[in-house]
């Protein structure tokens, strides 16, 4: 007994190895473990260039017949106010009309006797080129601050106490549990953040990798290869090891990237202990003005404030238990076709419940310990991506237990269900299996 | 060597049948022809063999013993079907194969290279197997399957892929194999090589036995009694009468030389002291069907290729 379970499992290693060697030293698996990093940091920063692209510096006129504005609106690179003669307005509309470089005129009526609605009334801005809906509205604001402003005086208030009036609620939140829990919107957006990231990563995973080892299993039945495999070793253990093989290839590909990125927040967040050293007590308004550099250093903070063993832990195991239960099942769709093409049917089957998973885990994020969350973090098909996504808000000890523990069962459950369709399968040439034959096989 | 006793195995739960009642019993040390039309259940039976499938009833002994696991070990199989790794080298592929085989490094490294000197291909161990043409890659097929040296090699179509110098070489091979004590299951549809290396064949078709036995002997059986006959200086007469009393059609003249086929059942002495009265006997020669014509025959019989 100890004998044959040994040899099943020396088999399993020596295809195992197999896989993995292929694999890992196939040129475009080197290339992409390197490259996709610096891709996605390009990507990012190419969308982000984009963006700035579309910017442009809107030039208004201001003909200010009140002089309540001329000198206290401000300019910045989206929107440059130019002040004109309040005087020959005709002459600035016909030449607006033919202006290429002036956007609009703004027209502020005169101002009498503090009559504020009047001279609402009476201005108006002239477009020319057409102006964002954002821009109108950044106009709209820049006016309204400076007639605030002239209100206050003009009903004789102090500013300062109108500021008072303004100030907003300061609430402080920490949790009961963890007095040292920082419970901020930037805390929660980084948690959202990297649930999200680590959320798509075991998605893409499942789905990349599942589909090698559906690729990996065709390859064998059409090259032939796997009747003289099978005269040597079980099905079983080909399909284990194969599935084995292209967990390692994963595993040392996300090895590398969370390396990368460890050593990319590490060296991040030296700079935001030094940083924090040199801020005075009590200057946590400053933080606000903090530029990105120290912002990233500040999401690393958080990020190494929570309990990123567990993160990590709970990450990779159910990665690799979710993707031994999707690859087994994308192994089983591989013996069953003969060609990629045929797969489209079956893939559905393994990918609609992911796909559930990830855009649930999205709408649950919000509340990430209600009803919904629970549901689909402990169920099989979606815990792998829910899971993952919640870890980083923190789960009750007995919720991730629970999840292991059906994860683990179902994923042998699905092993064993693969195997008998898997037998069957990698022998039939020349016809695609019918979900009806399929049912018949895993009977058998 | 191998017993098949009674094996029957069907699929599609019972609706198609692959093997029915099928009997026969490999000699140790033997080359032993499989023979039979493409879908006659040839491949089944090899695959039962191999453990790749399980029969519904019946059973095979290897060496007196139940069929196991652990005699894969003894089993090499070359399935009709060649398949190999195409971006695995050459090396890489033999020591993976013989590893699965349950060979150490070592060993299957040491066998290897005994082959590949007897096949004049030690220039290939590094190469990818999409490197080689069709007909090298067979070479390699051949190393794979006898690297763990089997004590029962089973070949499905050997030949096929091979140009003749290397048939050749395989078939030397072969035989080389024999001598040291391998029994050897060959699969195949092309004749003449089974008159060549094998000493009994089984003849399968729609998946029942149809015949079995040695070559001699299955030859022997499906002989009509034709006798082909070449007399010279014949008497015109007598040979005339003779052709019409035995019912022979057609006849060969040529300059004093006459040739014809006959079928008698009686005795030959009795026949050939009848044409001594008749001329001279250049050649006297009874017509054994080649194995070729017995296939054709026998298949022919049960009413399907």
């Amino acid at each position: 007994m100890l004998n044959i379970l040994k040899k099943i499992m020396k088999n399993i290693l020596l295809i195992t190895k197999r896989e993995y060697l292929t694999q890992v030293k196939k040129k475009s698996f080197i290339v992409l473990t390197v490259l996709a990093p610096v891709l996605m940091i390009a990507f990012g920063a190419f969308i982000a260039v984009m963006l700035k692209a579309n910017e442009t510096q809107y030039t208004v006129q201001v003909l200010d017949k009140s002089g309540l504005f001329a000198d206290k609106i401000q300019s910045d690179s989206k929107l440059k106010y130019v002040s004109v003669t309040p005087d020959k307005e005709q002459q600035h509309l016909k030449n607006l009309k033919d202006s290429e470089t002036v956007d609009a005129l703004l027209i502020i009526a005169p101002l009498q006797a503090e009559n504020f609605e009047a001279m609402e009334k009476g201005s108006q801005l002239i477009i020319n080129n057409k102006i964002g809906l954002d821009t109108r509205q950044r106009i709209v604001n820049d006016l309204s601050d400076i007639v605030r402003t002239a209100r206050i005086k003009a009903m004789n208030i102090d500013e300062s106490r109108i500021a008072e009036l303004d100030a907003d609620f300061k609430l402080k939140s920490s949790d009961i549990h963890d007095t040292k829990k920082i419970d901020s919107d930037l805390d929660f957006g980084v948690k959202y953040g990297l649930g999200m990231i680590l959320m798509y990563a075991t998605f893409m995973f499942i789905i990349i990798y599942g589909v090698r080892v559906m690729r990996s299993v065709l390859e064998e039945k059409n090259n032939r290869v796997v009747e003289i495999i099978i005269s040597s070793v079980k099905p079983f253990d080909l399909m284990m090891g194969k599935i084995f093989g292209v967990t390692l290839v994963a595993l040392t590909q996300f090895m590398v990237w969370i390396t990368m990125a460890l050593a990319g927040a590490l060296v991040l967040n030296t700079g935001f202990s030094t940083m924090k050293d040199t801020l005075p007590a009590g200057s946590e308004t400053m933080v606000e003005e903090l530029d990105i550099r120290q912002m990233a250093g500040e999401i690393s903070h958080i990020l190494l404030e929570m309990n990123v063993p567990l993160v990590i832990f709970v990450f990779l195991f159910f990665f690799l238990f979710g993707y031994i239960f999707y690859s087994s099942m994308y192994a089983a769709i591989g013996s069953a076709v003969d060609n990629e093409t045929e797969t489209q049917q079956f893939t559905l089957f393994a990918i609609i419940p992911l796909m559930v998973g990830m855009y649930g885990s999205i709408t649950i994020i919000n509340n990430p310990d209600g009803p919904l969350g629970f549901w689909l973090s402990v169920i099989p098909f979606t815990s792998p991506v829910a899971m993952v996504a919640r870890i980083p808000f923190g789960v009750p000890g007995w919720q991730i237990f629970l999840s292991m523990v059906l994860l683990i069962l179902s994923s042998l459950l699905m092993v064993f269900i693969a195997a008998k369709i898997y037998r069957v399968g990698i022998l039939m040439y020349g016809n695609k299996a019918t979900l009806k034959e399929l049912w018949k096989w895993i009977r058998n | 060597m191998l017993r098949a006793e009674n094996i029957t195995k069907t699929y599609n739960a019972g609706k198609k049948t692959a093997l029915q009642d099928f009997s026969i019993h490999v000699p140790e040390g033997s080359i032993y022809g499989l023979l039979g039309p493409n879908g006659a259940g040839k491949t089944t039976f090899i695959r039962i063999i191999n453990q790749i499938t399980q029969p519904d009833a019946g059973t095979v002994l290897i060496r007196g013993e139940q069929l196991k696991n652990a005699h894969i070990r003894d089993i090499g199989y070359m399935p009709e079907e060649r398949g190999l790794y195409k971006n695995m080298t050459v090396g890489d592929q033999i020591l993976y194969f013989g590893e699965l085989k349950g060979m150490s490094k070592n060993d299957a490294l040491h066998e290897a290279k005994y082959w590949f000197e007897q096949l004049n291909i030690d220039q290939w161990w590094k190469k990818k197997l999409s490197e080689l043409s069709k007909g090298m890659a067979q070479k390699i097929q051949f190393v794979v399957t006898v690297l763990h040296r089997p004590k029962l090699l089973i070949l499905d179509e050997p030949f096929s892929g091979f140009d003749p110098v290397n048939a050749n070489l395989i078939k030397d091979q072969i035989l080389n194999l024999k001598k040291n004590g391998t029994t050897i299951i060959l699969s195949t549809h092309r004749m003449e090589s089974v008159e060549e290396l094998c000493d009994a064949v089984a003849l399968i078709n729609n998946s029942r036995k149809v015949l079995d036995g040695k070559v001699f002997d299955v030859r022997e059986q499906f002989k009509k009694n034709i006798f082909s006959i070449t007399l010279a200086d014949a008497d015109p007469e007598k040979l005339e009468n003779f052709l019409q009393m035995n019912g022979v059609q057609q006849h060969h003249s040529d300059n004093n030389l006459s040739t014809f086929e006959i079928t008698r059942h009686d005795d030959q002495n009795a026949l050939i002291s009848q044409l001594v009265q008749i001329g001279k006997i250049r050649s006297f020669q009874e017509k054994i069907p080649s194995m070729n014509e017995v296939f054709i025959n026998a298949v022919g019989n049960t009413g399907a290729l």
